[in-house]
């Protein structure tokens, strides 16, 4: 009846009971996390030997995970390139690219002027709808099983991504 | 035998050739890269004389501090040499330069990969218009 250690290489979604699939409920998948934190967060093993308190953190730390991991459009879509022996995008983008890449340069430079609130609010605004856009692909490229076209989506997402941090460094009031 | 100095190069604190040259003028090549990995972007451009010698060069960046200091470094070192000298330049020695922790070699590579667009774009700009083939007489 002790505690047991989180098994090895567990799948993140088979732990969150999600079809392992790129479309997510995210209510049932926060609905899930909330209960599985319930039953093995450490507070409640408080009293328990320490090797099941420590067990309780593996499996609160893994929980934790897998809820970020699958919650993210992203990083859900590179975990299921993982399990499907994809690896992500490694190689330089340059020529073929030149339009995408264009377009996020000068969305980094419209970033780095300083500006008003209100252009900050334009550009959040675009990178949010790209963002959409791109995750419409996404899930349309792996509803189809094209795990090579779902691989070059998801690079084009990590750009946004990391647009999306640069914005909200932005706004955080200095 | 002398020591290996690793030169911590202050590329990472004030980079050198931040900028733009103008990407119409004939003598000008752009390279603009991308890291999908990392959603690093970085464009790296030069401008080379009518010997074939790179005269200037400048870079825009964005990214971490590895991939600005390897672009930055870039810049500096592909000044003074001829296109086919440039083009010799490897990300190892970038990476060494820079004593790049191995996480970060890709950045390196970016650099390496941008100084050949710039160049190739270069290249493709000196292509003489295509004449009509000269009759035989």
């Amino acid at each position: 009846r002790a505690l047991q250690p989180p098994g090895p290489r567990p799948d993140l979604f088979r732990l969150m009971d999600c079809d392992r699939s790129f479309r997510l409920d995210a209510q049932q998948l926060q609905r899930r996390f909330r209960s599985l934190q319930r039953a093995v967060h450490p507070d409640r093993f408080g009293q328990r030997p320490p090797k099941e308190q420590y067990y309780s953190e593996q499996h609160s730390s893994l929980i934790n995970k897998a809820y970020r991991t699958l919650l993210n459009p992203l990083s859900r879509g590179l975990y299921l390139l993982e399990l499907n022996g994809v690896e992500p995008a490694q190689e330089t983008d340059c020529d073929a690219d030149s339009a995408f890449l264009t377009e996020i340069m000068e969305i980094n430079e419209k970033l780095a002027e300083p500006k008003n609130q209100d252009s900050l609010e334009e550009i959040e605004t675009l990178i949010k709808v790209k963002q959409e856009e791109l995750t419409k692909e996404v899930t349309a490229a792996f509803e189809r099983d094209d795990l090579q076209e779902a691989k070059k989506l998801l690079a084009k997402m990590k750009y946004f991504a990391n647009l999306e941090d640069k914005l909200k460094n932005k706004k955080i009031p200095s | 035998g002398d020591a290996v100095l690793c030169q911590v190069v202050d590329h990472y604190e004030n980079p050198r050739n931040v900028g733009s040259l103008d990407r119409n003028a004939k003598n000008v090549g752009t390279g603009l890269v991308g890291a999908p990995a990392c959603g690093d972007v970085m464009k790296l451009q030069v401008e080379v004389d009518e010997n074939g010698k790179i005269v200037d060069a400048r870079f825009k960046t964005f990214g971490c501090g590895s991939a600005i200091a390897s672009s930055s470094l870039a810049t500096e070192w592909v000044k003074g040499k001829t296109v086919d000298e440039a083009l010799k330049i490897k990300n190892t020695d970038i990476a060494k330069e820079l004593c790049l922790p191995p996480v970060k070699l890709h950045c390196s590579m970016l650099a390496e990969d941008a100084i050949k667009a710039a160049l190739a774009d270069y290249k493709l700009k000196q292509d003489p218009k295509k004449e009509e083939p000269e009759k035989k007489a």
